[in-house]
């Protein structure tokens, strides 16, 4: 059972110059059943990144379970893939080694896991990139790359931090549809943060609303697949529940 | 989650973050600490007989007595008068001959390789030459010290003019600047950072330069006090020698050098040419 | 006909290589010239400063005789297992260093002192705990190396973006392939810049040491020479000391650091 329980998760930690202890998440629970899209949104410094980090392993949790593929989880690992905002692309491998790094530290030989890098780079149409360097590539490019390099370790949990941040308006709606396309393809669990709401419920099955390091609200988002930016700015679903979610954003 | 004994180190460490904040030389101080410790443990324990390896405290000793005879200052005053002589001379050469070489094309292609091979040949490599000339001296030294400082400098100088794009000195001419205008104007401001790290380095050298050159041929200065010292097996004037060494050359870095080194953004440790 | 042109092509070539280093050259060539024509306008005496012939005769006598690859050989050879050493140990104390931001704030301070105190600084203790030759010398030659290599290591890898290691141990790298794939591609730039600069202070070290530690080595060999007065010997010791740093700084470690900084140096 691929997924992600996260029982009383909370975060408090020192700052050395106000020589007190701050919380930035206060006792967070959470499922996220295998195969799900599910998005954080919330405004700056509400503790998504922080739950994130969490998750990843990057940060140890003050308090509380956080249950991946019926494991505890402590440390990072490769059962957690992650795709940063800043791509995170090793500048000295080719991309094609990039992608497939995560195979060749799992043990894998050099003819399989380039057939795997290779078929990971095909679904998100980079096939041609394969040897470039990351520095070569375009800003969406090396986000795809991304994601792909995460994917192909086929992780029991997809972590998306802000990933299309970074990136300009046109090629972050590719890249949303792109990653809507392969989510359809080969059904990851993915936790996918943002700030962007209309991008939050444009993605997910289900929105959570974050505020100050607590929960406010989940949102279900029951808009039909596949999906894709000319029908969706028609939808009157689509319009209401953004509205919704961003008035809980901008509420909190 | 916290218990007892994390509290105070955390507030230990938090103070110390925010001392180092506020007074970032005090950064650079505290880490010496321990290595002190540390020194004089090795040293009581006698893995090494104390004469071979003496510790803080001889070395400390061995300070206040020189300082009291005075003949730590003296050597320390000839060291460093030489070295900021022979350093300006240097620096102010290097400047000028760098600004020549760097702007016209004919000197550049004429005297680059012959200044690249006499960087080569090194400062050190002269004694022999100049002890027949001059003698065991203040000449012989100050030579060592002018020739270590000026190659650095000029050519980073002149790395620094030919990098200055051509586009702004035809600017500044269609503006109407005269030669000298766009000397102090443009040449001079935008090879600035160049001409820094060539002074960085330049110094750097010149402090090494000039120890050696005391070593071979001095008959006073830090220098030379550490080599006499071998001869009559004083290890602790050798430390104390190698200790003066490190902490002027620390100040030098840390006071003159890094807020340079700020202003112009440059990085320790990467070297440019 | 092809065979014409082809051989144009090869001669073309040819020239195109050697352009560089005939305009290198062109310059120290008619520098000599202007020596020798110096020497002879103002009559030098040859203890003062030699004329180009009396170098040549003595060079080729000290390569007939066999001295000077002696001298060098010494020389490289200390410099050589002083600077391999030195890097063995630098890079990966650099390393263990660099990976905690913590330790590296704290050492920092420490590797710098210690950067500054390069080479000559060490020989007096150096031969009063080896005593002269080969050990004293090559202590000062690790010394000028180590504590250089070190701290561009420590900066190098602890200037590696933490998303990096990060993404990293996210794709399940352990601690070898943590150092193998990241730490150490991540720092090689700096760690070849820092060996780079290194070898210069050795080099610089290395000559000032042989001339007062040792009876072997290009060092050595020049101030013996000033003991008999040798001008010429001297002189020509100094062209074959200014000849092969040359050679080891601009065709050796010049070209390495370039195209390390190319091909790794784009995390930056």
């Amino acid at each position: 059972m691929k997924s992600l329980t996260i029982s009383n998760l909370s975060k408090t930690y020192f700052d050395p110059y106000a020589a007190k202890h701050l919380t930035a998440v206060h006792d967070v629970s959470l499922e996220v059943p295998e195969g799900e899209f599910v998005s954080i949104v919330g405004p700056s410094g509400c503790g998504k990144t922080t739950i994130l980090n969490m998750i990843a392993g990057f940060l140890p949790a003050s308090s509380g379970e956080i249950i991946v593929d019926g494991r505890l989880v402590s440390g990072p690992g490769p059962d957690r893939g992650v795709v940063f905002q800043s791509h995170a692309l090793f500048p000295w491998k080719t991309v094609l080694e990039n992608v497939a790094f995560g195979p060749k530290m799992r043990g894998v030989g050099l003819k399989e896991r380039e057939a795997i890098a290779l078929d990971y780079l095909a679904l998100a149409g980079l096939s041609h990139a394969a040897e470039r360097y990351p520095n070569e590539l375009s800003g969406g490019m090396q986000q795809r790359v991304g994601v792909v390099r995460a994917l192909a370790n086929e992780p029991a949990v997809l972590l998306m931090d802000e990933p299309f941040a970074s990136v300009d308006a046109q090629t972050r709606m590719t890249l949303q549809e792109e990653l809507t396309r392969i989510w359809q393809a080969r059904r990851p669990t993915i936790l996918f943060i943002t700030h962007d709401v209309p991008e939050a419920v444009f993605l997910a099955n289900r929105v959570v609303v974050l505020s100050k390091g607590r929960v406010l609200e989940q949102v279900e988002i029951d808009l039909p697949r596949p999906r894709s930016w000319d029908t969706m700015m028609e939808n009157e679903i689509f319009k209401q529940l953004s509205a919704r979610v961003l008035q809980l954003v901008r509420a909190a | 989650m916290h218990s007892i004994f994390i509290q105070p180190v955390l507030n230990f460490w938090s103070g110390y973050i925010r001392l180092v904040t506020r007074y970032p030389t005090l950064g650079s101080i505290f880490p010496f600490i321990p290595l002190l410790l540390l020194w004089s443990v090795v040293v009581d324990a006698e893995f090494f007989p104390r004469s071979f390896f003496p510790g803080p405290a001889d070395v400390a000793k061995a300070f206040y007595d020189l300082s009291r005879k005075g003949i730590l200052l003296a050597y320390l005053e000839d060291s460093v008068v030489r070295l900021v002589v022979g350093a300006a001379a240097g620096m102010f050469a290097g400047v000028f001959l760098g600004l020549l070489v760097g702007l016209n094309a004919g000197f550049y292609r004429a005297l680059w390789p012959i200044l690249l091979f006499f960087q080569a040949i090194g400062d050190i490599a002269w004694l022999p030459l100049l002890i027949i000339w001059f003698g065991f001296g203040i000449k012989t030294m100050t030579f060592v010290i002018v020739y270590t400082v000026l190659f650095p400098v000029v050519l980073n100088t002149v790395l620094g003019v030919r990098s200055i794009p051509l586009d702004l000195h035809r600017a500044a001419q269609s503006l109407g600047a005269s030669r000298w205008s766009i000397l102090t104007n443009v040449v001079l401001p935008g090879a600035l950072p160049n001409i820094m790290t060539g002074l960085r380095n330049g110094l750097g050298y010149g402090w090494r330069a000039l120890i050696a050159a005391e070593m071979i041929v001095g008959t006073s200065g830090i220098g030379f006090m550490m080599f006499d010292a071998r001869r009559s097996g004083s290890v602790v004037e050798i430390l104390l020698g190698m200790i003066i060494l490190g902490l002027l050359w620390y100040a030098v870095d840390a006071l003159i050098l890094a807020p340079i080194e700020r202003a112009t953004g440059q990085r320790w440790g990467m070297v440019t040419q | 006909m092809t065979a014409v042109i082809q051989d144009q092509g090869f001669v073309a070539r040819a020239m195109k290589l050697a352009r560089p280093a005939l305009t290198f050259i062109a310059p120290l060539f008619v520098m000599v010239l202007f020596w020798e024509l110096l020497i002879r306008i103002f009559d030098v005496h040859p203890g003062i400063f030699p004329g180009v012939s009396a170098v040549l005769i003595a060079g080729a006598e000290s390569i007939t005789n066999g001295s000077l690859f002696l001298h060098i050989g010494a020389s490289l050879a200390r410099v050589l297992t002083g600077t391999i050493l030195a890097i063995l140990v630098a890079v990966p104390l650099g390393v263990l260093m660099g990976v905690s931001p913590g330790v590296s704030m704290f050492l920092t301070p420490l590797f710098r002192f210690f950067s500054v105190l390069a080479g000559i600084a060490w020989i007096p203790i150096a031969t009063l705990w080896f005593g002269y030759g080969f050990g004293a010398i090559t202590f000062v030659i690790f010394n000028a190396v180590f504590f250089v290599v070190a701290y561009n290591t420590l900066l190098g890898v602890s200037s590696i973006p933490l998303q990096l290691r990060h993404a990293a141990a996210s794709l399940g790298a352990q601690r070898w392939a943590m150092l193998w794939e990241v730490l150490l591609p991540g720092a090689l730039p700096n760690i070849v810049t820092g060996v780079r600069t290194g070898i210069g202070f050795a080099w610089r070290g290395l000559i000032a040491a042989e001339m007062i530690a040792t009876n072997l080595g290009l060092g050595y060999m020049l101030f013996l020479a000033r003991d008999f007065y040798r001008t010429e010997l001297i002189v020509f010791g100094m062209i074959v000391i200014g000849i092969l740093w040359l050679m080891i700084d601009r065709l050796i470690l010049a070209p390495l650091e370039r195209r390390t900084i190319e091909r790794w140096g784009l995390v930056r």
